[in-house]
């Protein structure tokens, strides 16, 4: 019995001990970032060092998850020794929320071949349009439908300005519960298909300036209730 | 017996040592993507001659512009704002909405198919398995 305990305890410590081996030691394999209002990017800077006796050589140039992270290296081959970083820019453009995104690096070192880096962004919001489309069935009373405006967290909105690219609808705005807005869009008339695409323009002080869309139609005749 | 379950239960602690180790260190690894649910893909045999189908494509501007399923229309989230209306003019409640990135791991067909369901309110969204890969691979 006690030959099997030090057979699986061996094992187990040549296990953990080979994982434990790798030559390019990372600072951190996971960055989280909480970048501004409206910021058009979010950086994160993944350090390395060279713990181990031999070069280490990047196989290829890093690979993300997604098209909106680009990462770039600072040399391909890392001497025994020596430091470096990779640069992760993650383009946050309309995205909002939790957002994860990978990096995935291949070196030379058979110890630890394949190094998964994480960008974790925390992307404030400006304004939630909700719903962000409304429509009315064909010949449907043409009553106003209600989109409610509210305001990310930390944001105070002043105002909300509403314009329809069609004068077949009318949206006014008329302030809500607590840093919400109700934008109230109505058809002049359901009897015909009728189609509008209505331009949010939330003006919360000094925040940046961003535009919204949200769309009104009249669903043609024979459209199936949803 | 107490001592044969006691060992028994060292030994299985000692196998275990190893997965948990890289477990813990592997820890960033680990897929924090839950797996979407059956009822919320379409494959391609399920796509092949359906005439109520709206496609989306999640994919960046310039893999859309090189090639795209035929009539699929460009919503992802670098320009979820300004290209949403396009999508909401074509819908309509019988039309299944199909969304579609590069391949089974990307995730931003998953990001627009919940954004076009909670912020839209659009039903029958679904997602295309195997994404642009597959239906570039066998096309229906």
């Amino acid at each position: 019995m006690n030959a099997t305990r030090i057979l699986f305890l061996s094992a187990a410590c040549l296990s953990v001990a080979a994982t434990a081996q790798a030559a390019l030691v990372w600072e951190k394999t996971t960055i989280e970032l909480n970048p501004t209002l409206g910021a058009p990017n979010a950086v994160g800077v993944f350090k390395y060092e060279n713990k181990g006796d031999t070069p280490v050589r990047f196989k290829s140039a890093p690979r993300t998850s997604c098209g909106c992270t680009v990462a770039a290296l600072q040399k391909n081959e890392v001497a025994p020794g020596e430091k470096g970083e990779i640069t992760a820019t993650f383009n946050i453009g309309d995205r909002t929320g939790v957002q994860m995104k990978t990096i995935t690096v291949e070196t030379d070192d058979p110890q630890n071949p394949t190094t998964v880096l994480t960008l974790k962004a925390n992307i404030a919001q400006l304004l939630e349009l909700q719903p962000a489309f409304v429509f009315w069935q064909a010949g449907e009373e043409a009553k106003p439908k209600t989109i409610l405006a509210k305001a990310g967290k930390g944001v105070t909105l002043k105002n909300v300005e509403v314009t329809s690219s069609s004068g077949d609808f009318t949206a006014k705005v008329e302030p809500g519960a607590a840093g919400q807005f109700k934008i109230n869009v109505q058809p002049k008339d359901t009897a015909k298909p009728l189609n509008a695409t209505l331009t949010v323009k939330p003006d919360a002080g000094s925040g940046p300036a961003k535009v919204y869309y949200a769309a009104a139609r009249v669903m043609p005749p024979g459209t199936a209730k949803p | 017996m107490k001592s044969l379950l006691r060992q028994t239960a060292v030994l299985i602690g000692l196998a275990l040592l190893p997965s948990i180790g890289q477990a813990l260190y592997y820890r960033d690894k680990v897929s924090w993507q839950t797996p979407v649910a059956a009822s919320e893909m379409l494959t391609l045999a399920q796509a092949r001659g359906a005439a109520d189908l709206i496609w989306i494509d999640a994919r960046p501007e310039e893999e859309f512009e090189r090639e795209r399923v035929p009539g699929a229309l460009l919503l992802n989230e670098d320009r979820w704002n300004e290209l949403l209306p396009q999508v909401l003019a074509i819908w309509a409640p019988e039309k299944r909405v199909v969304v579609y990135c590069s391949s089974e791991s990307c995730g931003s067909s998953r990001e627009i198919a919940h954004r076009l369901r909670k912020e839209a309110g659009l039903t029958n969204v679904f997602i295309l398995e195997g994404g642009w890969e597959a239906w570039k691979k066998e096309k229906p």
